[in-house]
């Protein structure tokens, strides 16, 4: 017999009961707030940052004034141009010389100030977000999901994309003597740039 | 050969001697318990949200063969390649034979307890694969060729100075190091060209989702989702238990996990495995390794729930002040003292009495695991299967003796209270003695309450009914 059927076969003959352990039906449990207040908070939280536009301010401005020392800005999105483009990227390590990745989000987090990026906005270049230094998300306040529960259940991305992350503020750790590090081998920074 | 079991009490003893590390570690989670009680506290479905949560593992531990059957169609489907694993051995094997076939030299790989469970780093590096954890604390513990002291921060037993030490033997950095940051900061630096010319990458999986066929990865430093997305292998290795049914099931695991884990709302990625990168190839190897066994004892079957969060071990007053080292197993602190005797009786014996029994535990684990009663249901089964120490097992035969006669228990307790008072110290501390070496033993009261109520209140009774 294969392991697989020998492992199986011993689960059929060890489990418990399955009608004493009924599945409970899905619910949506929770604060319903979906709004873009919640949103900024937890993000403050959990370590991001909002980009603040100043009077006049465009994307490019935004992002010139928050990373000056950058050089090389990728573009995930059409309306926005950068330095270089990520279809111009041809492997996952070249993602490695991207100081700044503008991303646009399909959908954020208002309980955990989260935002989701699939394959599909990252021009299937998944490692581009966490090779480079900083992350720039766009992101429309109607685009925003009251928590977990709505996410999971209202999110069609996560039946169908084959990679989907929740990203939750910049990378980071606090292996070492309990003292939390942003900025740990993922992103450095991770900003959101609200559109309409 | 008989295995010896474990001395906890000796190791444990070693680590409270170094009063800086011990104080240190005690603060640190108990920081951690008290920040996920913060976490707690802003939700108020919180006990509903754990009651849920371990409805769907125990429904889903019952329907297991089912689920696992659904989840391998589904990834098939996706293209993700499966394969089962009946133990550790059988893990590594497998492992070893994709890598083999691709011609891997570099393994990348984020922390999963299961690896450490079949030792796999010890298979592979003698074939000639270079295995190199990319999680900074567990990193800290290859480097330092220890085991992971604790499941979320594997390195939380050591201060600064350990890591400079460490990183300046290895990294050739400053020893002398002071800061956190920069500590950290050269592990980015000596990670990331490891990643950028890795052949393959390894992760775990806290979460299979029978549904789509998908796994979630939950981790902090990124350094996951850059072993899976940069080289074009990406391995997950995951235990049988780790299934849930719907993806609409894991709003209430992700709103639990990271807030019991380490008192943050979330982890900074939650990723989500369906299948394959586009020009890349995905392997999931299911393992079992006593867990379908575990699954039919009937004390002790939903310690398969567990999500490794590690609040248990935050909590507990024994973990804390002994140190996950201490408990000489993959898996320490509570959870680990209920679940490594299932892998080795004889060896983890001594694991089920590191405990107060004061139930913490119990009260902040997310899945509702009845860990201090399976801890009291070990020492049981330990004891008929006649695994206990000599010395604590003649204590507990006499204890019984003398309390199923109440005449002898009576004389016995009166001897007691006069050799409290009259006999030598070495009399009554040395090796037959365990509990009071670290302890005073009680004062010796003047009278027991049963020799005052014979004098004042059996008497006064015969009095009054002499009246």
């Amino acid at each position: 017999m294969s392991s697989r059927d020998a492992i199986l076969a011993r689960l059929r003959d060890n489990r418990p009961d399955p009608n004493a352990h009924p599945l409970p039906p899905v619910a949506k449990l929770g604060d319903m707030d979906a709004g873009k207040a919640r949103f900024e908070n937890s993000l403050q939280i959990i370590g991001g940052q909002i980009l603040e536009p100043q009077e006049n301010d465009t994307l490019a401005t935004a992002i010139a004034r928050t990373f000056p020392d950058s050089k090389v800005i990728c573009s995930a999105v059409p309306d926005f141009e950068g330095t270089i483009r990520i279809e111009d990227l041809d492997s996952p390590q070249q993602a490695a010389s991207v100081d700044v990745l503008v991303v646009r989000s399909p959908f954020g987090i208002a309980e955990m100030g989260s935002i989701y990026l699939s394959e599909a906005q990252l021009n299937n270049l998944n490692s581009a977000a966490h090779l480079t230094q900083h992350i720039v998300v766009i992101l429309s306040p109607k685009n925003l999901t009251a928590n977990m529960h709505t996410a999971y259940i209202d999110r069609p991305e996560f039946h169908t994309a084959n990679y989907g992350v929740l990203m939750s503020g910049p990378s980071a750790t606090a292996d070492i003597q309990g003292v939390l590090v942003r900025g740990a081998q993922g992103v450095r920074t991770l900003s959101v740039w609200w559109e309409d | 050969m008989k295995v010896k079991p474990v001395n906890h009490a000796l190791a444990a003893e070693k680590f409270i001697e170094d009063v800086a590390h011990e104080t240190f570690h005690d603060e640190r989670l108990w920081d951690l318990r008290q920040k996920r009680d913060e976490q707690m506290h802003i939700l108020p479905e919180w006990q509903e949200l754990r009651t849920r949560a371990s409805q769907i593992k125990e429904h889903t531990l019952a329907n297991l063969p089912e689920y696992l059957e659904q989840f391998e169609a589904n990834a098939k489907k996706n293209g993700i390649h499966v394969h089962w694993a009946a133990d550790g051995a059988e893990h590594n094997r497998i492992v070893g034979e994709i890598l083999e076939k691709h011609g891997v030299k570099s393994l990348i790989k984020s922390k999963s307890m299961v690896t450490e469970e079949c030792q796999m780093r010890e298979y592979l590096e003698p074939r000639g694969i270079t295995v190199t954890e990319t999680d900074l604390g567990e990193r800290i513990q290859q480097l330092d060729n220890q085991m992971p002291s604790h499941i979320v921060v594997p390195a939380v037993h050591k201060l600064i100075p350990d890591v400079a030490k460490i990183f300046a033997e290895h990294y050739h950095t400053d020893p002398n190091d002071n800061s956190a940051q920069s500590l950290a900061w050269q592990q980015r630096l000596a990670a990331r060209p490891v990643i950028l010319s890795g052949d393959a990458g390894m992760t775990g999986g806290n979460f299979v989702v029978a549904e789509t066929g998908s796994f979630v990865v939950c981790t902090n430093e990124g350094n996951a989702d850059l072993s899976a997305t940069v080289p074009k292998l990406h391995i997950a290795t995951i235990g049988i238990e780790r299934l849930v049914p719907r993806m609409a099931d894991m709003g209430v695991f992700i709103r639990l996990l990271s807030r019991s884990a380490l008192g943050s709302p979330i982890t900074q990625y939650t990723t989500h495995f369906r299948g394959p990168q586009k020009g890349s190839e995905m392997h999931v190897v299911l393992v079992d390794n006593g867990r379908s066994h575990r699954l039919g004892m009937q004390d002790f079957w939903t310690s398969l729930k567990c999500i490794r969060c590690g609040a248990c071990m935050n909590t507990c007053p024994v973990y804390r002040r002994s140190g996950g080292l201490s408990y000489g197993a993959v898996y320490s602190g509570p959870i680990g003292a209920i679940i490594d005797p299932t892998f080795n009786e004889r060896k983890y014996s001594t694991l089920p009495f590191a405990s107060t029994m004061n139930g913490s535990c119990t009260n902040v684990c997310p899945v509702k695991i009845n860990i201090h009663e399976q801890l009291y249901k070990w020492r049981r089964v330990l004891a008929e299967h006649h695994e206990l120490p000599f010395v604590k097992r003649e204590i507990m035969h006499m204890a019984g003796k003398l309390m199923g006669q109440p005449k002898l228990y009576r004389a016995a307790i009166n001897g007691t209270e006069v050799a409290l008072s009259t006999m030598p110290r070495f009399v009554l501390y040395n090796w037959l003695n365990p509990w009071g070496k670290h302890r005073e033993l009680p004062h010796p009261v003047k009278t027991t309450f049963n020799s005052w109520y014979k004098k004042n209140r059996l008497n006064k009774q015969k009095e009054g009914e002499k009246a």
